[in-house]
C-alpha cells in the first residue's frame, strides 16, 4: 500500500462524567484508509461510529476531548494545525455526508446557494462560474430538472434529492477523502441503492478515499472493499471484503451475520440470551464484547485482547477466535 | 370465507383549500385467511400504512367494502358490535412512541381490557398471562417504558395487542426501528404466538427479509395500487413486476455474491400521490414502459396458482429475469459459514 489517504494511530475520545471516570468513547482505534478505497465501518448505536467521524474532522464536541492518539491525512498530523488550516481543509480536502438531510440543509437558504458558499468559501469562485460549477455538481448527482433545483428550498426535495443536495455539498471541492455517516439509512431501498452506486461512481471518478459508516452490515457487503466492525470504541474486526463475509472471526461479527438467519437454533448459538444490544452494555475492563460473547471465558473478562493479523489483511480482536 | 376481505378499497384524502386529492389508495383488494401472515410491502407513500388504518376502522374508506369475519369495517360504526371488539390489534413501528410514558407496563397491557369491560381481577390474570407469552419477566411490569430496551418496549406492544386474544393484529413495521439482533428476537417471537394462538397477522413492512422469512403470501404495493401478490416462496423466486424486480434487487442482503441480478433498473423516485395521471402507476419510472402502460392501467392477471401481476409486460419479464430466490440461497450460505465449528458444536451437546 501506497502513502494511505488517512491514518488513524491509537486514537482516544473521552467525555468526562461528573463524579466518575470518563466514558471512553474511543479506546485505541487504528485504521488507515487507501487513496481510491472505500472502507466500511460497521457497529450499533453507541459503538463510536460517529464519534470516529468527528474525531478525524477535529470535530469532537466539547467537553468530549481526543486523550490520546492521531489523525494523519496525508502525512499531516490534524492535531497540530491551526483552527483557519483546519477549517480550509475541511469541505476542501476532506468531507462529511451525514445522515438526515432534510434537518441538516439550512432551511434559509436555497440548494444553489447552500452548493455554492461552500465552493466560494474555499475557491473565491463567485458569479457565473460558481453557478456553473454548483450547476455541473447538480447534473453530476443526477438530480432531476437541475435549472429549477437550484433555486429550489429545502423543503421542497424528496428525501433521495435532499441527500444528492448534500453529497453536492460534501463534493463540491472534489476532496480527497469523504465520510460518510449513515447517509442512506432514511431512504427508501430503491432509492439507496441509486444514491450507492452514484456515490460509486463518484468515488472512482475523483478517486476519492471513503470511510463509509453505517449500521447496515449488508450495504458493506456490495458496497466496501474493506470492512472493519466497531463494538465499544474498538475495531474489532477488519479485513478485505471477501475474506470478511466468507470467513468471519470475532464473534460480534458472527453474531450481527447470525441475525439475519431464519435458523433460530443457529442464531441462538451465537446469541446469548437477554444481551440484546441496549440491554447488556460494552465491558469496561477485559474485552468490550465479552458480556454478550457465547465463547467468553475468564482470560476475556481480565484482559483485552490485542488486534492480530490471523491471515494476511484479516484483523481481529479476540482472545479465542471463531475459526473453521 | 376469509378472516379479513378487502374489496376495491379506496382512500383519497381532500387537501384543504384546493380541489386536489391526495390519492393514498386505489382499489386494492387482498385477503387474510385465519391464522395466516400476509405481507404489504413497499416504499414509503406506497399507503401501506393507510390500508393498515382502514383494516382496523381507524379512518373511514373513500370507497370499497372491508369485512372482517363478515361484517363491513372501515369506521362506518364508531362503536363496532360487542362480538368483534378487541378481535383486531395493533402494534406500531416506534415502540417507544407508541407506550405512555407515565403508565407503568402492566397498565399499558391491560388497557384494551379495560375499554373490553373486564373486572381488575380479570385483568391482572390476562396481563400476566400475555407478560409470559411475550418472555417479559414479571419484575417488568411495574417499570415505566423509559426503563426498558427499544426491544422489551416492543415486547409489551406486542402483549398489549394479544392480551384480548384477537384473531387479527395489523403490525405496522414492528421491527424497523430495532437493531438486527433485537429484530430477529421479536420476529420469532411473532412467529411463535401464531403458532400458540392462531392468530392471523397483516405485516406492513419495508423490510423485504424479514417478510421473506415471516409471511406466507405477500403483495407489492406501489403508489397506492397492488401490481403483485403471490405466494412467498414463489413472487421471491419468480416476480414479474418491473416494480418487484426494482424492489428485491435492491436489497443488499450481507453477502458479496447474493444480489438478483437484473437489467430492470428503476430511476427516480416515487412520485408525489396527489391528482396521479391515468396509466400505470410506475409508468414514470419503469424502464419498459409503453405507449399502451403510459395511458392505461394494466389488468390484474393470474401467472401461476395465487401469483397475480399488473403489468402489460410480465410475459417479457418471466422470460429475461432469473427464477431464483436470492434470500433462499443467501440463506443456505449464511448456515454454511456460520455453522458452529465441529469442537465446539460437540462440547455444547446441543
Amino acid at each position: 500500500m501506497t502513502t494511505p489517504a488517512i491514518e488513524i494511530e491509537g486514537l482516544e475520545v473521552e467525555f468526562p462524567r461528573y463524579g466518575t471516570a470518563p466514558v471512553k468513547a474511543l479506546r485505541g482505534i487504528d485504521l488507515a484508509i487507501a487513496e481510491q478505497e472505500i472502507l466500511g465501518l460497521v457497529g450499533e448505536s453507541g459503538a463510536g461510529k460517529t464519534t470516529l467521524a468527528r474525531a478525524i474532522m477535529q470535530l469532537v464536541p466539547p467537553p468530549g476531548r481526543i486523550a490520546r492518539g492521531r489523525v494523519r491525512f496525508r502525512g499531516e498530523d490534524l492535531a497540530g494545525l491551526d483552527p483557519e488550516r483546519l477549517r480550509r481543509l475541511r469541505g476542501q480536502v476532506m468531507a462529511m455526508v451525514i445522515a438526515n438531510p432534510k434537518s441538516e440543509l439550512n432551511p434559509l437558504l436555497t440548494v444553489g446557494q447552500q452548493i455554492g458558499n461552500v465552493l466560494r468559501y474555499h475557491t473565491g469562485l463567485t458569479g457565473k462560474p460558481l453557478r456553473d460549477r454548483v450547476m455541473e455538481m447538480l447534473k453530476e448527482v443526477r438530480i432531476p430538472d437541475p435549472e429549477r433545483r437550484y433555486d429550489a428550498w429545502p423543503h421542497e426535495l424528496s428525501g433521495g434529492m435532499a441527500q444528492r443536495v448534500v453529497m453536492s455539498i460534501a463534493l463540491i471541492c472534489d476532496p480527497r477523502f469523504v465520510i460518510s455517516d449513515d447517509a442512506t439509512s432514511g431512504l427508501d431501498v430503491t432509492v439507496q441503492a441509486q444514491v450507492l452506486e452514484l456515490l460509486q461512481r463518484l468515488v472512482a471518478r475523483h478517486r476519492t478515499a471513503m470511510l463509509f459508516i453505517t449500521r447496515d452490515i449488508g450495504i458493506t457487503a456490495h458496497f466496501c472493499d474493506r470492512v472493519a466492525v466497531i463494538y465499544g470504541g474498538e475495531i474489532v474486526e477488519l479485513a478485505p471484503r471477501e475474506p470478511f463475509f466468507a470467513n468471519p472471526h470475532h464473534p460480534y461479527t458472527v453474531l450481527l451475520l447470525a441475525a439475519f438467519s431464519h435458523n433460530p437454533r443457529l442464531r441462538g448459538y451465537w446469541h446469548r440470551q437477554g444481551t440484546s444490544a441496549g440491554e447488556t452494555g460494552p465491558a469496561e475492563t477485559g474485552c468490550p464484547f465479552a458480556p454478550r460473547c457465547v465463547r467468553a471465558r475468564d482470560r476475556c473478562r481480565a484482559e483485552a485482547p490485542r488486534l492480530r493479523e490471523l491471515e494476511p489483511g484479516h484483523f481481529v480482536r479476540c482472545h479465542f477466535p471463531v475459526e473453521r | 370465507m376469509a378472516l379479513l376481505e378487502v374489496r376495491d378499497l379506496v382512500q383519497h384524502f381532500p387537501i384543504a383549500g384546493t380541489k386536489k386529492l391526495v390519492q393514498a389508495v386505489n382499489g386494492v383488494s387482498f385477503d387474510v385467511e385465519a391464522g395466516e401472515t400476509v405481507a404489504l410491502v413497499g416504499e414509503s407513500g406506497s399507503g401501506k400504512t393507510t390500508i393498515g388504518r382502514c383494516v382496523l376502522g381507524l379512518i373511514r374508506q373513500t370507497a370499497g367494502t372491508i369485512l372482517f369475519k363478515g361484517e363491513p369495517m372501515g369506521g362506518r360504526r364508531t362503536v363496532r358490535s360487542a362480538a368483534l371488539r378487541g378481535r383486531m390489534q395493533l402494534v406500531f413501528q416506534e415502540p417507544a412512541e407508541s407506550l405512555d410514558p407515565r403508565f407503568v407496563v402492566g397498565q399499558t397491557i391491560g388497557e384494551p381490557l379495560v375499554a373490553l369491560g373486564a373486572s381488575r381481577a380479570d385483568r391482572e390474570k390476562a396481563v400476566r398471562l400475555a407478560a409470559r407469552r411475550v418472555g417479559l419477566a414479571e419484575r417488568f411490569l411495574a417499570s415505566y417504558p423509559a426503563e426498558l430496551s427499544m426491544g422489551l418496549q416492543q415486547r409489551v406492544g406486542i402483549a398489549r395487542a394479544i392480551v384480548s386474544t384477537p384473531e387479527l393484529i395489523v403490525l405496522d413495521e414492528p421491527t424497523s426501528a430495532l437493531d438486527p439482533t433485537a429484530r430477529a428476537e421479536i420476529i420469532d417471537l411473532l412467529i411463535r404466538l401464531q403458532k400458540e394462538l392462531g392468530t392471523a397477522y397483516l405485516f406492513i413492512s419495508h423490510d423485504l427479509s424479514t417478510v421473506r422469512y415471516v409471511s406466507r403470501r405477500v403483495a407489492v404495493l406501489y403508489l397506492g395500487s397492488l401490481v403483485e401478490e403471490g405466494p412467498a416462496t414463489e413472487l421471491f423466486a419468480r416476480p414479474r413486476h418491473p416494480y418487484s424486480v426494482g424492489l428485491l434487487s435492491a436489497v443488499l442482503l450481507p453477502n458479496p455474491h447474493l444480489r438478483r441480478e437484473t437489467t430492470i433498473r428503476l430511476e427516480g423516485e416515487i412520485p408525489s400521490p396527489i391528482d396521479l395521471p391515468p396509466g400505470c402507476p410506475l409508468a414514470g419510472r419503469c424502464p419498459l414502459v409503453d405507449a399502451r402502460s403510459r395511458e392505461n392501467m394494466p389488468p390484474v392477471e393470474e401467472v401461476a396458482p395465487g401469483h397475480r401481476v399488473r403489468c402489460f409486460r410480465h410475459a417479457e419479464i418471466a422470460a429475461m429475469e432469473p427464477a431464483t430466490d436470492y434470500f433462499e440461497a443467501f440463506q443456505r450460505e449464511t448456515e454454511r459459514i456460520l455453522a458452529p465449528p465441529e469442537a465446539e458444536r460437540a462440547g455444547v451437546g446441543a
